[in-house]
């Protein structure tokens, strides 16, 4: 109740008409930033944080704050219209979003994916309020092998299904972890995989790959079919909104099962990219009709947006309560707070009352404003597909090569987007899974860190993964989830079987 | 003329194994062992490249044996594809050379113009406006500086 | 409004200047861009940053300053950037020592002599710490339990082959000790490591543990600096940073360990731009901001250029690579 009452303090000071109109400011900004692929809400708050230095503290992360929001829901948009995800932790929602909006139902699976986006934030919010010494303390209890387990756990709840060809499954997977694997090796601080090429040396950006593979590559497809947008067939009158949101409460368990895993990734290092293909892949897993998703499932956007924006509220926690931003977003907002003169960490909750209070109240207020505006917002993207194709697909075109461009500033990257945006269409053409390589490029490199730390801290003793309660749970629960698809395939097998004879 | 999806499956498949041979030697170049302090550098990598190869040529066997004769591309489908790639690339090397503004300024004008068939003022309007939208959003809002070319230099913008 | 400001700028300059002929008229011509060699909120981020807001603060340049991150291979990713835009003199390149010690371990694109130095503004320190619920209370204790359980106690650092490794390598030649080092991604996860008891210590630099030990969490042994540190505001259990004594006088024979925030340009710029940019952060680094930085980080503020940043360079490069060396890192 204690955490009530400085809630409520904090309302008092985040509730000014100043603040309001800089949570307004914000959002908008963040939803440019998050629409541009490339730019993203670490370009957004880095480019603003000279302006907040004239700003008292609580202000300036209130404007952050926002834009961070703002960004997490632009990345959404043009993955469910283009197929291109505007930010790395919005590739999953492209697996159904993109089929919804090419059935001409663009505003009804934005909608949806907004409400649900502002629902996930909300949990995360509460959960910050509620239970902030008890995450930063369990965060604590976090090392390497339990590391491994987090990212092993989001991998096999992710993998094991699809109708996909087992050898095309693998290359797909294989493709994704020797693509993570570019670049600096952190364990021994030698490069890998490089070939000599210094434009190697930072990695092959995830977000550069995602571009191609999903951006051009659906370009590929969609003008080799003569194809353009169903986009006489898309409503965008506000009333469509408006009959979504009465069916949005439908998928409450999908909602809160979204919340759940996204917390989670978001107090453990995993992070929301991870956070919304596990939840995706949990999704698909406990659906009554799998075979499905892919095609437009509802479900398919409400669990990948929950999680994503669970995780990505729940991230700031350990950030201010520990010093470890586990976003790249965070990471700059930590640098900020700094720069500010105010040291995350422990103390921070009690040395800083009224920042941390302000700062939290202000995620809820954020929050509801970001979902009205982006709500406002829907009729006009969805608009956008009535363009005719002639005049937006060159336009996609230039927004992907911009957007890969800004991610490192590196012309070089243009023709990855090129080969990658080839490798998705044949990929896509003779149905070889994408989600796969996307999976292990994302978490593969993190995996193996985590692995190889906790094989050093063991000297060598694979026990360590099962050496404590948390890290064996987290491990045998990965097990599970990886070794069910086959049992339960089994068991049907031999009831088949048993009902034969 | 059109290109059958067998022959399609067995080019990904040799592609994938190839993919495979350079992670493979890639990887060489440092420990693929399992040490004292577990996996050194090259240990994972050395793996993925070995499956990578085993995949592709599964996945190449697999297309032997249920041989089918659909096709992959027929020609129409083919000159669409390339009446789309061929601009892109086009523009991707003007803007290698010449800025991507400049790249993209021009894609969008002979691509309306000549693919779209819209008129030359409403061409030049919308591909300099888009340009125009990107200029201010990239380099004065958010000051992150996209690749530019001799015109911008010369026009004396940085 | 731009013109009024370049002229209060310029009168600026002439009144610090006092009267001496400004090093040369050189001047920055079109916006100048921050190359930092780390990724955003990183230590060399904030370093960078702050210089920033310290020149905005005081319109200490006329043109516009824009902030780019390029930490990609421990940071070699802003200095290969440095080699293709050699010649220009609008980039800055912000980095530590890793500009001139990193080609020695990793083959690189780019070697020292593609950068040209211009100034070094600080000098950060390096500790031992230790959990607080832990039984080592100086640095002794820590040493013999070392000495005793060859590799049974685990020290976390940022990086491989980085600052840390080398001083933990370092403290194992002069005193016999043998750890097991764990890389960890950056000084904040490897606090965790340390406050949550999955290792025994780390030897992080004051600003990224400050915070724990203020809570109690951590326990500070020894620092490896000349001499104690400044004292500050008191900040744990009636303590604060000048009552830490220094890892010489604990029994660690090593003099002093301390990593320089460097600033470099590309090579190949003229003359006239290191003079005014050696000017200009010398007037940085007697702003108050750049002051309480230093402060608040607990860094030693100290302004090198020129000979002065070239010997310290020389001398910081020869230790290092003897720890290469020893080490088996140096690459041929």
């Amino acid at each position: 109740m204690e955490n009530f009452a400085s809630l409520m303090h904090g309302f008092s000071l985040a509730l000014t008409s100043y603040h309001v109109m800089l949570m307004i400011v914000g959002v908008m900004l963040g939803l440019l930033v998050g629409v541009l692929p490339g730019l993203g809400a670490p370009n957004g708050v880095s480019l603003l944080l000279p302006l907040t230095f004239s700003m008292d503290p609580a202000s300036a992360i209130i404007l952050l704050a926002s834009m961070y929001w703002g960004a997490l829901f632009g990345g959404s948009t043009t993955s469910i219209l283009f197929n291109i995800p505007g930010e790395p932790s919005s590739v999953a929602t492209t697996f159904d979003g993109h089929p919804m909006a090419r059935k001409g139902e663009a505003t009804r699976a934005l909608t949806l994916a907004f409400m649900s986006a502002g629902f996930g934030a909300l949990i995360g919010v509460v959960l910050i309020t509620f239970l902030s010494s008890w995450a930063a303390r369990f965060a604590l209890r976090f090392s390497a092998p339990e590391y491994f387990g987090v990212y092993f756990l989001a991998f096999a709840a992710f993998i094991g299904m699809g109708s996909a060809s087992p050898f095309k499954t693998i290359v797909s997977m294989m493709l994704g972890f020797a693509l993570g694997a570019v670049g600096m090796d952190s364990v021994t601080g030698s490069l890998r995989l490089t070939f000599g090429f210094d434009q190697l040396l930072p990695g092959i950006s995830f977000l550069v790959a995602v571009i191609g593979l999903f951006g051009i590559g659906e370009l590929l497809v969609t003008m080799e079919e003569g194809l353009a947008f169903n986009s006489v067939a898309t409503r965008v009158s506000p009333r469509e909104v408006g009959r979504t949101i009465l069916e949005w409460p439908r998928y409450w368990v999908a909602l809160l099962r979204s919340s759940a895993v996204g917390c989670w990734m978001g107090i453990t290092p995993g992070g929301p990219t991870a956070a919304s293909f596990m939840s995706y892949g949990l999704a698909q897993r406990w659906s009554r009709r799998p075979e499905e998703f892919g095609e437009g499932r509802p479900e398919g956007v409400v669990s990948p947006e929950t999680a994503d924006h669970a995780a990505g509220t729940c991230a700031m926690l350990p950030m201010l309560a520990l010093g470890v931003p586990s976003s790249a977003t965070a990471a700059v907002m930590m640098g900020g707070l700094m720069i500010w003169g105010l040291n995350p960490g422990p103390m921070l909750f009690t040395e800083q009352h009224d920042f941390v209070w302000a700062l939290i109240a202000s995620m809820y207020l954020g929050n509801v404003v970001a979902v009205v505006l982006v709500l406002m917002t829907v009729p006009l993207f969805a608009a956008i597909l009535r363009i005719p194709f002639a005049i937006i697909g060159p336009i996609i075109v230039a927004v992907c090569f911009i957007g890969a461009y800004s991610v490192n500033s590196n012309a070089f990257d243009f023709w990855l987007v090129l080969v990658f945006g080839v490798v998705g269409y044949l990929f896509k053409k003779l149905d070889y899974p994408l989600a796969p390589l996307v999976l292990a490029m994302v978490l593969g490199d993190k995996a193996e860190d985590a692995f190889r730390q906790a094989m050093i801290m063991s000297q060598g003793d694979l026990t360590v993964f099962w050496s404590n309660p948390l890290a064996a749970t987290i491990m045998t629960a990965g097990l599970l989830l990886l070794f069910m698809p086959l049992v339960s395939f089994g068991v049907r097998r031999v009831r088949r079987l048993s009902v034969k004879s | 003329m059109s290109i059958s999806r067998f022959a399609m499956e067995i080019v990904v498949a040799l592609a994938v194994c190839i993919a495979g041979a350079i992670v493979v030697t890639g990887a060489m170049e440092f420990g693929i062992r399992w040490s004292e302090s577990g996996p050194e550098a090259g240990y994972f990598p050395f793996y993925v490249g070995l499956l990578l190869i085993f995949g592709g040529i599964g996945a190449g066997a697999q297309a032997v044996f249920a041989r089918s004769d659909s096709v992959f591309l027929d020609r129409a489908q083919l000159q669409r594809l390339v009446s789309f790639f061929v601009p892109m690339l086009i523009f991707v090397i003007i803007s290698v050379f010449l800025g991507l503004y400049v790249g993209t300024a021009v894609y969008l004008l002979v691509v309306m113009r000549f693919q779209g068939g819209y008129r030359w003022p409403f061409s030049l309007v919308v591909s300099i406006g888009t340009v125009l939208f990107f200029f201010v959003i990239f380099e004065v809002w958010f000051q992150v500086p996209l690749l530019k070319g001799p015109l911008e230099e010369f026009l004396g913008i940085y | 409004m731009l013109r009024k400001s370049s002229l209060l700028v310029a009168m600026a300059a002439m009144i610090m200047a006092g009267g001496t002929a400004v090093a040369a008229d050189w001047k920055p011509e079109r916006p100048v861009e921050f190359v930092v060699a780390s990724g955003a909120g990183g230590g060399t981020d904030n370093f960078a940053r702050t210089v920033q807001k310290a020149i905005a603060a005081h319109k200490l340049m006329d043109q516009s300053i824009a902030v780019l991150n390029k930490g990609g291979g421990s940071g070699a990713e802003a200095f290969i950037y440095a080699k293709t835009n050699a010649g220009n003199p609008h980039k800055l390149i912000f980095g530590t020592n890793n500009v001139y010690l990193l080609p020695h371990v990793t083959k690189l694109g780019y070697t020292t002599a593609d950068l040209t130095p211009v100034a070094a503004m600080a000098l950060d320190e390096f500790l031992i710490w230790v959990n607080a619920k832990s039984d080592y209370k100086d640095a002794k204790s820590f040493i013999d339990a070392a000495k005793a359980n060859p590799g049974k106690i685990k020290v976390a650092g940022s990086q491989s082959k980085d600052t840390d490794q080398t001083l933990v390598s370092l403290i194992q030649q002069v005193t016999g000790a043998k750890f097991t080092y764990v890389p960890f991604n950056g000084g904040g996860a490897v606090n965790v490591q340390l406050v949550g008891g999955h290792v025994d210590a780390n030897v992080n630099n004051p600003s990224e543990n400050i915070e724990q030990w203020k809570a109690g969490a951590l326990r500070p042994l020894c620092v490896f600096a000349p001499k104690t540190l400044e004292a500050g505001p008191k900040i744990h259990d009636g303590k604060g940073w000048s009552d830490i004594p220094t890892c010489k006088s604990a029994g660690i024979a090593i003099d002093s360990y301390e990593m320089p925030r460097t600033i470099w340009l590309p090579a190949g710029v003229p003359e006239g731009a290191v003079a005014y940019y050696r000017e200009l952060f010398k007037k940085v680094s007697e702003t108050p901001e750049w002051k309480d930085y230093v402060q608040r980080t607990s860094q030693s503020g100290q302004f090198l250029t020129g000979a002065a940043f070239d010997d310290f360079r020389k001398t910081d490069e020869a230790n290092a690579t003897k720890v290469f060396v020893a080490e088996g890192w140096a690459i041929k």
